[in-house]
């Protein structure tokens, strides 16, 4: 579903990825650890547009994706749970989840998916009509997988869901975004720096670091491997 | 008493087109971030295009001496909001939205100088096509009132010109509050101001939600000078004259709340016609600008800005 090539990207003249490939196929829980810096927010941003690719490529479904306009590619089914929940401040919960749903398919699903959305993440409908700057880390993180999800998206990209939160809270994420995946078969790529976590929900992996991918595999491979091991999961 | 509800009246009035006027910067600045120092040239534009419509247009012919006026001001408001478009898509949209990432200070300097620019063409540009003389949209009801009362035998009498001018602005600050709150691309206005990056990942367009609100923004203020120009005179330097209040309704209002402007215009309008009763007329200004400062002694904010600006 998502290829990426060879990306090379940075911001002005300092590289932070460098000949990164990943393939996401469809259906598939893909996994991206790696420590602070290694270029994880980047490589999501460069899906999005907001950052400039210095080479390689990028295609969604066979469609070239670098030639398509950044506001244009959340249309072809990309949803992007930005890092640190971005939601919008000022505008209600139920206000956000129709921001989330400014796509075609987006529009046309609204009905279904907004049942769907306030079954798997109720705290949203018990405060829809509430700002969401007023909203703690946990339920504005819920509350972006909600806007996420409003898109009727192809491909969900999740940017550190677990960041700022408390650890029962990200637990909470974690098994909300498996049973979400378990119940839709929605295709997901997660960035985490919680990588027992994010390597025990997905199905295959990459470690990345310093703008490379220093290992892939399936989460099995992963777990299994020494230096995954030693370096991440403590053992 | 009299006098003060005479006051008290005539400042609700005249607020009411100021708080129009405000609107229409807070929107640019509330959505952009982009303090658009040409405001009140556009100003002065809508009040010549409403009277030129009404003068060589045929407005005047079609609809006559009482109702043309409104007529021809409410038509600048689209003729400016398209010129608002215009120099959004030519200019302004160089130096803001997605494309200030490479530029230095985030694009303000840029913003500051390029908008200067403009106001300067503008006034200029004004001075040779309309001459320095002053102009004015009178009619008949620029010079008549209506008596309200008299209760307890006092009578508060309100100009009628003035009285619709209110009205109208009412009615636009009602259409314009139900466009940002109720429809689509109302909402995705005021998600693009809140974060653009996050409404770029809904696939809202920014820079077209800009241009929008630089239109929108543009047509309100034009359609507010329109207003003013039925009871105050204009020239090519009008702008001037105006924009300062703008500045102060927007920053009373707080930056960034598209209706505190409308309030924080409002308070101008009130202020100053309240401030004829104990001070003399030339002092208007310096008496709206001492409540300005007083207002942000107490509340820096403003009435409806947040302490917290965007996560």
């Amino acid at each position: 579903m998502l290829r990426i090539e060879g990306l090379s990207a940075g911001y002005s003249a300092k590289p932070v990825l460098n000949d990164v490939s990943i393939n996401v196929g469809t259906g598939q829980f893909v996994a991206i650890v790696g420590p602070n810096g290694a270029g994880k927010t980047t490589l999501f941003k460069t899906i999005s547009g907001i950052v400039k690719p210095s080479g390689g490529a990028i295609s969604f479904n066979g469609v070239d994706l670098l030639a398509v306009p950044p506001p244009q590619r959340a249309h072809l089914g990309i949803a992007h749970v930005p890092e640190g929940r971005q939601v919008f401040p000022s505008l209600t919960v139920m206000e956000n989840l129709e921001m989330g749903a400014m796509t075609e398919s987006g529009r046309r699903d609204w009905q279904a998916n907004i049942e769907r959305i306030f079954e798997w993440l109720p705290v949203l409908k018990e405060r829809r009509n509430q700002f969401a700057g007023t909203m703690s880390g946990g339920q504005q993180q819920m509350l972006a997988i909600g806007r996420g999800l409003a898109s009727s998206p192809k491909l969900l990209m999740l940017d550190e869901p677990s960041m700022g939160l408390a650890p029962s809270t990200a637990d909470f994420i974690f098994e909300r975004l498996i049973e979400i995946r378990r119940q839709s078969g929605l295709t997901m790529l997660l960035v985490e720096q919680r990588v027992a976590e994010a390597l025990e929900s997905a199905d295959h992996g990459y470690v990345l670091e310093a703008g490379h991918v220093v290992l892939e595999g399936t989460n099995d491979t992963l777990r299994a491997d020494d230096r995954v091991r030693k370096a991440y999961l403590g053992m | 008493m009299e006098g003060f509800l005479q006051a008290l009246a005539a400042g609700l009035l005249i607020g009411a087109v100021y708080g129009l006027m405000c609107v229409g910067l807070g929107l640019i600045f509330g959505v952009m971030r982009v303090i658009n120092f040409a405001h009140g040239d556009f100003m002065m534009l809508g009040m010549y295009v409403a009277f030129y419509l009404f003068t060589a247009a045929g407005v005047q012919a079609l609809f006559g001496n009482t109702v043309g006026p409104f007529v021809a001001i409410l038509l600048a408001g689209p003729v400016l909001a398209v010129f608002g478009y215009v120099v959004h898509l030519a200019l302004i949209s160089h130096v803001s939205g997605t494309r200030t990432a490479s530029l230095e200070g985030e694009g303000h300097y840029a913003q500051l100088i390029l908008t200067l620019g403009i106001a300067l063409i503008l006034q200029n540009g004004g001075l040779i096509v309309f001459g320095s003389v002053l102009a004015s949209i009178r009619t008949p009801l620029s010079s008549s009132a209506w008596e309200l009362g008299p209760f307890f035998d006092m009578s508060i009498f309100l100009n009628k010109a003035r009285s619709i001018d209110a009205i109208v602005s009412l009615a636009i600050m009602i259409l314009l509050s139900l466009l940002i709150t109720r429809t689509r691309i109302g909402k995705s206005l005021r998600a693009a101001a809140d974060n653009p990056t996050a409404a770029t990942y809904m696939g809202i367009d920014v820079d077209r939600a800009h241009r929008t609100a630089f239109a929108l923004g543009s047509g309100i203020t034009a359609i507010a000078g329109g207003l003013l120009a039925t009871n105050y005179p204009f020239h090519p330097f009008v702008g001037l004259e105006y924009v300062i209040v703008m500045y102060a309704g927007v920053v009373l209002g707080g930056m960034g709340s598209i209706i505190g402007a409308f309030w924080g215009g409002m308070t101008i309008g009130l202020v100053q016609q309240m401030s004829t009763l104990i001070l003399p007329t030339q002092l208007q200004n310096a008496a709206i600008f001492a409540v300005f400062l007083l207002i942000i002694f107490f509340r820096p904010q403003g009435f409806f800005g947040r302490m917290v600006e965007r996560t």
